[in-house]
């Protein structure tokens, strides 16, 4: 043996020979003994959820489908079109095409905003880089998790469904849940 | 043909048959397909056995099903980018991919990770090694039959994942190490429900003990099984719980400490002769020894801060962005483009749940790794079903491969 640790090695338990005198009181006492392991579960609480009626809640860092924000007074949207978030992702799925603000048709706060913003969620790993990456707090991660859908296609989620509230609101575990 | 590698061609030339096994036998030799799709395989391995009746003559696995091409993905993306990829390699020990890959780029960028963020990122990769445990011990329990047990660990595996979901938001694939230390600081609360965790995980190990240790059909299936020694396992390279359960304490924790493991006092179990029961108890001490460490990590766990205050590579925090022009310009060029990796390539061995994990990176001084290299243990480890299930009942060798414990999105990358 090249390394030795010294006391730091602790020798597990050999197992007793199966079968003989041993084995016939195994194969009774220590089933029993099993038994009362699994019969003593069935005084504990379930700890499943009935999902899809009981929703399991999440913590308040759960990473789900992203969010795009505006201003709560003036109503303008937080992004600038500045595709940062698309630069910081790892999986290339985020499409920001900017335009100019104009006075007549002012979007959001900034200079520019984005005139296409686009998610791909089939390809979105959920790292969180975006919103990392977004110095204007624009977009940010929800806690929706129910984003299956039949077609690849309904997947990319574009700014409008992006801006808009979820339909149902993912339930939220408080820290002490 | 010829755009075949050697390999599919090797896989290709074996003939599926029914032939006489020699002289005066009346049993024939049978070459059977096992998987890909094969629940007791663990994933997507395929096993191509020729069979004398019921025994085990020869074993040839097959690999690559999952194959995903991340280590050449990993070329084309920034180094911070890299993480989130790398992580999906072995998808049970996701946080020891991200720290060996974290690690290699630290080393070769000589930062200083701060402590703080030096015993976040062991108190996280102990649950991840015991998250990792628990699947392990639960698959293999349904294989043997034994579904209650499977019930328990996930239970258990919940928790842990529940409790990554609360520090890093993701329950898998967390990028929650990042080059330089940890992306947040833990949020309120959580350490103390680590320390709830470990209480009960400790309560919950007995009960496995209790259901398995003495159980004589578990015993007839796992002693004297599966066994290897540990002369052939050193010469196939194998590391880990496997090595370790032969009797051989090589432990990367204490044989060449990394990220602090110097500061916590724990043992490293042993085994005797490397049979099957031999892993069983390896790992099920280990889980027991990864909640001590946890525990000792929190009761010293530093203050300061979580991720280092090197600014070419860490990204600054995000209330100076607001008000600092400086911070600005380094979050732009740092999400933008990169930190910059002085040229030099550096091999980074960590232990994994199943061995040893090393991260190889060779930098060409640009914003993107080079080389991305992971020498994963599951696919080492692989190499030791056939010296372990020859001629040994088919049944035994889907216990031996189950306790043998290969993670195929780590064997293929
Ligand atoms: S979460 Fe990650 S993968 Fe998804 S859009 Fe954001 S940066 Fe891209
Ligand atoms: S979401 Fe943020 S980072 Fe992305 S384009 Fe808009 S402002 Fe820039």
């Amino acid at each position: 043996m090249a390394w030795n640790p010294g006391e730091d090695v602790v020798a597990v338990q050999r197992a007793p020979k199966p079968g003989g005198a041993g084995g016939a009181y195994r194969a009774f006492g220590e089933t029993l003994r099993g038994l009362k392991t699994t019969f003593g579960r069935m005084l504990e609480r379930p700890v499943v959820y009935q999902y899809p009626e009981e929703k399991v809640p999440v913590y308040p860092r759960f990473r789900g489908r992203h969010k795009l924000h505006k201003f709560a007074d003036t109503g303008l949207e937080k992004c600038v079109g500045c595709s940062l978030c698309a630069a910081a992702c790892p999986a290339d799925c985020i499409r920001v095409v900017a335009a100019e603000n104009t006075p007549e048709h002012r979007v959001s706060a900034g200079e520019r905003y984005a005139a296409v913003y686009e998610i791909n969620l089939s390809r979105c790993i959920f790292c969180g880089y975006c919103e990392v990456a977004c110095p204007f707090d624009a977009i940010t991660m929800g806690h929706d998790y129910e984003m299956s859908d039949y077609n690849r296609t309904d997947l990319i989620f574009t700014k409008e469904m992006l801006l808009a509230e979820p339909l149902e609101r993912t339930p939220l575990r408080t820290e002490d849940e | 043909m010829s755009a075949l590698s050697d390999y599919r061609r090797r896989e290709q030339s074996i003939s599926y048959s029914a032939e006489p096994a020699g002289m005066g036998l009346e049993q024939e030799l049978m070459t059977i397909n096992m998987g890909p799709h094969h629940p007791s395989t663990h994933g997507v391995l395929r096993l191509i056995l020729t069979l004398e009746g019921e025994i085990v003559r020869d074993i040839k696995p097959i690999i690559g099903y999952v194959h995903t091409g991340i280590e050449k993905t990993a070329e084309q993306k920034a180094y911070w980018k890299v993480i989130p990829v790398v992580e999906r390699m072995d998808y049970l020990a996701y946080y020891f991919n991200s720290y060996a890959y974290c690690g290699a780029v630290e080393k070769l960028l000589e930062v200083e990770v701060p402590k703080r963020a030096q015993y976040l990122r062991v108190i996280h990769m102990e649950l991840n090694r015991i998250m990792s445990h628990l699947v392990w011990l639960g698959t293999s329990c349904i294989d043997l039959g034994a579904i209650g047990v499977w019930w328990y660990c996930f239970r258990e595996r919940e928790a842990v994942l529940d409790l990554f979901e609360m520090s890093s938001g993701q329950r898998m694939h967390t990028r929650y190490f990042q080059v330089g230390g940890v992306i947040e600081d833990i949020p309120r609360g959580w350490a103390e429900r680590v320390k709830r965790f470990t209480q009960t995980m400790r309560h919950r190990s007995e009960q496995y003990s209790a259901l398995l240790d003495k159980n004589e059909i578990f015993l007839q299936r796992m002693r004297n099984t599966g066994t290897v020694d540990e002369e052939t396992l050193l010469d196939l390279g194998v590391t880990g719980p496997l090595l370790r359960a032969t009797g051989n304490p090589w432990d990367l924790r204490k044989a060449a400490p990394y990220c602090s493991y110097e500061d916590f006092r724990f043992k490293i179990p042993v085994g005797t002769t490397g049979d099957n029961y031999d892993r069983y108890r390896v790992r099920h001490a280990e889980i027991i020894e990864s909640c001590e460490i946890i525990d000792q990590a929190l009761d010293g766990l530093p203050e300061g801060p979580f991720i280092t205050e090197d600014r070419k590579v860490a990204l600054p925090p995000r209330h100076e962005l607001a008000t600092s022009m400086e911070a600005l310009i380094h979050h732009f060029k740092l999400v933008t483009e990169g930190f910059r990796v002085p040229p030099g390539e550096v091999y980074f061995p960590i232990e994994s749940p199943r061995g040893e994990l090393g991260c190889f990176v060779r930098s060409d001084g640009s914003s993107k790794p080079a080389r991305v290299h992971m020498r994963d243990p599951s696919f080492v480890n692989l190499q030791a079903t056939a010296p372990a299930s020859r001629d040994t009942y088919i049944a035994d060798l889907v216990a031996t491969l189950a306790m043998l414990d290969p993670v195929l999105g780590g064997v293929d990358r």
